[in-house]
């Protein structure tokens, strides 16, 4: 994006700026994360839930420092991918024929799912913490841990769905996102929805090491993130233009 | 001084003989005052009646947390019993910063960034250790292999929550060095930085039992935590000079 | 040595401070709680004296060498475009930010090489205490490479624009990069070298 020399100054134009700031966390973050999430060892493959409990202090105990590297890279980093979904609420915001409400749900919504996030990695930390610890103890630190990692989806399907509605919603002459992305967002968020049974199944594919519940939910996600930044560059871009921001 | 200087459009900047109108608005200014009387109340919950800030030594054995646990029942029943009745203070101090920062130049995405951050890190950065510590004193019996757990999970949480407020503290630097309102002045954002580098030194408190990387050592807990203390008294001076700046007649945020 | 050049050009009584106030707020207290830190450095380092010896040694101080040489280097390239900006050479500077710059991210992959030959020989940050200090010592240093990466694309961005190149901004941006060019001298000598 070019931004003009005249435009440098102007509110506007640091609106754009920081909306693109926040964007650009992603790749940068993202690839981060991706790095931490392809380390950790029990995630190639997913840890089992029908492992015993000696098993699992076994794994803490013989990978703690690749459990360390991943989590605390989780830890630090995995809220740097918020600002990007304010980006969305920002966008919402701008749509001209609703009343934004939609917006200020998605908001509270992206921030109630993030703090599950933010919880899951402190349990795979603890449970790598004291190598002594009773087995017993490391599997039900081990259980919260993937519990509250894979099943928590429902903040995140009801974004997705409130996107969509926005989108659906924004009817005007100069719609803020292409339809296709409120198709693709329902689309994501039925692919994550099924996750919720890594709560309740110990074995299958809604297990939480199984396909539906741990590829599935995670590719989305994955897929979601890396689409929208794509699209909102691309929605900026238009917004800057109309702005006379750029060119 | 700014009294006077900022109190809307008066006439003529000479000082009168009534008393100076306060500058400002009047619901800015009660929010504002919430905010050092909650972070006192935080003092003296977390310092005094928890004794979570210093926190107890992760080198111990599991009586010895069992015992930490027994002796300080009362105190830790009170404090964090209050604390969760009181805990909307920090919602509140969080909202008048995301209210000042709406005010600046530079849109909005970034105000949400920082309210969204914080109020993501509530939970795990300060109430899971209280209930930790509540479920950990509610029943005196309780195994104290249990006890232990309650003890790693709480504090391991609380000094370990590094994530949310890292992205807090880097919208707000962004937006402060981005604007063109002078909201807030500049070195504020670079305060603000100091906070995210005690964040990357705290990464070692769940590796670290004992010394300065350890979740109570001299560079992960408390270096951090004076840093933070300096950050929390310049935030709520810049906090008053926003609020003094602010024409009493500005139109409300959209 | 920039200070004087500056005092001495300005035309009237008052002394000129470099940059802006703020900036030299960051670059004080950076440098008062990274003192901290070397100061509990040391403390430790005396309590346990044949540990930190020990391990020392399995540094490369040669790596640390080209190191300090790559930002002293760094440095130098920075403190000349400030002049060259102040002079209004501004194409003249924007190249020798370049060079800063090119030199900072030089300084980060030889870092990372560093660190990942250390990791593959044993020593991470579990390792002991010595080795927790180096990885966090270099660590938030190479964080404050990386922010002044930022910085100085900052003072890019504004040598560009033929409009601005304001020398206030190029200055606010040299002290940081030389602040965090004295912050790894000073970790080079203490953590490598320091017998």
């Amino acid at each position: 994006m070019q931004i003009l020399a005249e435009a440098e100054d102007l509110p506007k134009t640091a609106n754009i700026k920081t909306q693109l700031i926040s964007l650009w966390s992603v790749p940068v973050f993202g690839l981060i994360l991706l790095i931490a999430f392809v380390a950790f060892p029990g995630f190639f493959p997913p840890m089992s839930p029908e492992m015993t409990a000696d098993q699992v202090a076994a794994f803490y105990r013989d990978h703690t420092a690749m459990v360390w590297f991943s989590m605390i890279t989780f830890n630090i980093c995995g809220i740097m991918l918020l600002p990007m979904f304010m980006v969305i609420v920002v966008q919402m915001k701008r749509m001209g024929t609703q009343s934004h409400v939609f917006a200020y749900c998605y908001l509270t919504a992206a921030v109630s799912g993030a703090t599950l996030f933010a919880l899951s990695d402190i349990f795979y930390l603890v449970a790598a913490f004291r190598p002594d610890r009773s087995p017993e103890l490391v599997q039900l630190l081990n259980d919260m841990a993937w519990m509250i990692f894979i099943a928590p989806v429902g903040a995140f399907v009801a974004m997705n769905l409130l996107l969509a509605a926005a989108i659906y919603f924004d009817s005007g002459p100069n719609p803020v996102f292409p339809r296709w992305v409120g198709h693709y967002a329902v689309a994501t968020a039925l692919a994550m929805a099924p996750a919720v049974g890594a709560a309740i199944f110990k074995t299958g594919p809604l297990a939480w090491n199984g396909v539906v519940s741990f590829w599935v939910r995670n590719g989305a996600f994955a897929l979601f993130v890396v689409v929208m930044f794509f699209v909102l560059r691309a929605v900026l871009q238009r917004q800057a233009v109309e702005d006379g921001v750029a060119q | 001084m700014s009294g006077v200087v900022a109190a809307g459009p008066t006439p003529t900047g000479l000082v009168s003989s009534e008393p100076a109108t306060r500058a400002g608005k009047r619901d800015v200014w009660i929010v504002f005052w919430i905010v050092p009387a909650f972070y006192t109340a935080f003092g003296i919950i977390f310092v005094a009646l928890t004794r979570v800030m210093p926190p107890p030594r992760p080198d111990v054995t599991t009586d010895q947390m069992a015992h930490f646990f027994h002796a300080h029942t009362a105190t830790i029943q009170i404090g964090f019993g209050v604390l969760i009745l009181i805990v909307g203070g920090a919602g509140v101090a969080n909202g008048i910063v995301l209210y000042h920062m709406k005010r600046m130049s530079v849109g909005s995405v970034l105000a949400y960034a920082y309210m969204g951050s914080l109020a993501i890190g509530t939970l795990p950065g300060c109430l899971l250790v209280g209930f930790c510590f509540l479920t950990a004193v509610y029943r005196p019996d309780r195994d104290p292999r249990l006890l232990a757990l309650l003890y790693d999970l709480g504090l391991l949480s609380y000094v370990g929550s590094l994530g949310c407020f890292t992205t807090a503290w880097f919208a707000l630097a962004i937006a402060i060095l981005y604007d063109k309102n002078q909201i807030f002045p500049k070195w504020l954002a670079y305060i603000t930085i100091w906070q995210i580098v005690t964040e990357i030194m705290a990464v070692p408190v769940f590796v670290s039992k004992a010394g300065p990387f350890a979740w109570n050592g001299s560079i992960a807990f408390w270096e951090g935590t004076v840093i933070f203390g300096v950050w929390l008294v310049c935030l709520i001076v810049c906090l008053k000079k926003a609020n003094e700046c602010q024409p009493a007649d500005e139109a409300p945020l959209p | 040595m920039t200070n004087t050049v500056a005092a001495a050009e300005s035309d009237s009584r008052m002394v000129h401070m470099p940059g802006d106030g703020a900036m030299w707020v960051m670059v004080i207290g950076d440098l008062i709680i990274f003192g901290a830190y070397f100061i509990i450095f040391m403390v430790h380092r005396a309590m346990r004296p044949g540990v930190f010896l020990a391990s020392q040694q399995h540094l490369n101080i040669t790596i640390g060498v080209v190191n300090t040489l790559v930002l002293l280097a760094s440095s130098w390239f920075i403190a000349r475009s400030v002049q060259c900006t102040r002079a209004g050479e501004g194409d003249r500077a924007l190249r020798l930010t370049y060079l800063g710059g090119l030199c900072g991210v030089l300084f980060i992959g030889i870092k990372a090489y560093e660190w990942s030959a250390k990791i593959a020989e044993g020593y991470a940050l579990s390792g002991n205490e010595f080795f927790m200090f180096y990885y966090m010592l270099t660590g938030v240093h190479v964080f404050h490479v990386g922010l002044g990466l930022v910085i100085l694309g900052v003072v890019v961005r504004e040598l560009r624009n033929p409009r601005r190149r304001r020398v206030s901004m190029v200055e606010s941006g040299a002290t940081y990069w030389h602040m965090v060019d004295l912050l790894w001298v000073v970790i080079f000598a203490l953590v490598y070298v320091m017998r």
